[in-house]
This record gives C-alpha cells, structure tokens and sequence, in this order.
C-alpha cells in the first residue's frame, strides 16, 4: 500500500465501508437497548434497566470508537440513519435473548471485518478491532449469564428476578 | 497542468490523479477538481447509485441521475452507462492501494 490512495489515507477502502456498517450496526444496537430500557423503566425493573440504558451508552461508545478510527486514518465517516427500531417486548427474558442474539449477531460482523481486513494486508485495521473482539466475548458472556439467572430462578416473581440481575 | 491535456472525446466520465491531495473528475463538458474526502464521497455516491435495487429504480423512472459533487459547487448529469463506467473508474483507482 504505497500509492496515491495510501498517502491520503491509511485503511483499505472496502474495509472502510464495512466498518461504516458497524457503525451503524453499533448505533443501532445503542437504540434498540434503549428501548428495552424504557420497557424496564416504565415495569419498575430497576437493575435491567440500569443495565440497558448502560448498554445503549456503551454501543454509542464502540460507534464513536469506530466513526473517529475512520476519520483518524484518513477515511470517512458516515454519520448513519437508524430505523425500525422495535419498541415491543413480550418479557424480561425475551428482551434478554434478543440482546444476546443482537450481540451474536454484531460479533460475526466484526469477524468478517476482521477477516476482510485480513485480507487486505490492513493491519490498522485488524490490530483496531482486536478490542472488539475481546469486548464480544465479554459482552456475549454477561448476558448468557443473565439468562442462566432466568432458568434457575423460573416461576420467581419478575421484580425478585430483576433483583438478581447485574447492573451493569 | 497535466489536466489540460485532457481530451474527452468518449462522453465518459475519468478520475485523474494532479498533485498529492488533488484530484479531477473530468467530464464530457468540464473539469472538475476534487480533494480527496470529495473523492470519497462521490465512491460512496456512486456506490448507493450503482446497487441493484438503485439502478432498478433509476431505469424504472428518469433513466438519468443528477449528482452534486465537490461539496454541491457542481451537478453533473449521468445515464446509466456513464454511470456504470464511473463506478469502475472510481473502483480501479482505488484498486491501486491494494494492489501495489
Ligand atoms: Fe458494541
Ligand atoms: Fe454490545
């Protein structure tokens, strides 16, 4: 990569894109946990919904993290729409699930930007999302832990359930 | 200027690279100049333009596109083989970065 596109910027320009659709990706995520805060908020659900306006923080965070890299390197940074965000939840468990099956979903993601970055002899990139990865597992990990509180504590009422539920 | 030189006779749009962070886009009509986040951008542009769905719906109804470029200071008028072939002239120079 010593060229003319390399001087003006330090990512491939594939890779670039892929890590505009994280971005979007992770303000998605950031709005989605924000609407099971309100669901948690409105139930009197206190430690869920710590921990899901906790989380929409934190996935505007890893897109900030994502949006400076690109313009740090060179690149540019698409400010995303986010849309069809679903506000409708059945219960406390479901709306755990679905966050871990958000989280699965955005660690594959971050594979095959990992992978293409690979690919392309980006290694700003690849070391970059090293984090990432970490983070996934950690965050995979929280909340199949949480799930597993819902299988011992089955049949418990909701608001005892929540008080075993971390924070954060 | 190496651009000057230029002469299009194919009604094709092409990308020439200047100086160090300068670019054009030259067109059938006129040259324009781009730096290198207005290159960007107009990659990214063309791109949504060229996707199936989007060239569906370009075909579907004017058959043209009108585009700002250079942070809106010009319009430029496209059909869809112009289109196509502007995609891969974008495409291929940012190739380069990957390839050498
Ligand atoms: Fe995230
Ligand atoms: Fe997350």
């Amino acid at each position: 990569m010593n060229t003319i596109v390399r001087k003006q910027m330090s990512i491939n320009t594939d890779v670039m894109d892929m890590l505009n659709n994280q971005i979007a990706m992770e303000m998605k995520a950031s709005a989605s946990y924000l609407a099971m805060a309100s669901w948690c908020d409105q139930r009197e659900l206190l430690n869920s919904k710590a921990f899901f306006y906790k989380q929409a923080e934190e996935e505007r965070e890893h897109a900030m993290k994502i949006f400076t890299f690109i313009n740090d390197n060179g690149g540019a940074a698409i400010s995303p729409s986010v849309t069809n965000v679903n506000n409708d939840f059945e219960s406390l468990r479901a709306i755990y699930e679905t966050g871990l099956e958000q989280e699965i979903a955005v660690t594959e993601s971050i594979f095959k930007i990992f992978k293409a970055a690979r690919k392309a002899d980006d290694f700003i990139t690849e070391v970059f999302l090293q984090w990432f990865i970490s983070e996934q597992s950690e965050e995979e990990d929280t909340f199949r832990s949480i799930i597993d509180v819902f299988d011992l504590m089955e049949g418990m009422p909701l608001k005892m359930i929540d008080e075993r539920l971390p924070k954060e | 200027m190496p651009v000057k030189n230029v002469v299009n006779t194919n009604n094709s749009y092409q990308i020439q690279h200047i100086t160090f962070c300068k670019y054009a886009l030259i067109t059938p009509n006129k040259i324009i100049n781009l730096s290198f986040p207005q290159m960007l951008e107009l990659r990214r542009k063309i791109n949504a333009l060229t996707t199936y769905s989007a060239l569906n719906s370009i075909i579907d109804n004017e058959n043209f596109v009108l585009l700002f470029v250079a942070d809106k200071q010009h319009l430029i008028f496209l059909e869809i083989p112009q289109l196509l072939k502007l995609k891969d002239e974008i495409a291929a120079f940012f190739q380069e970065a990957v390839l050498a």
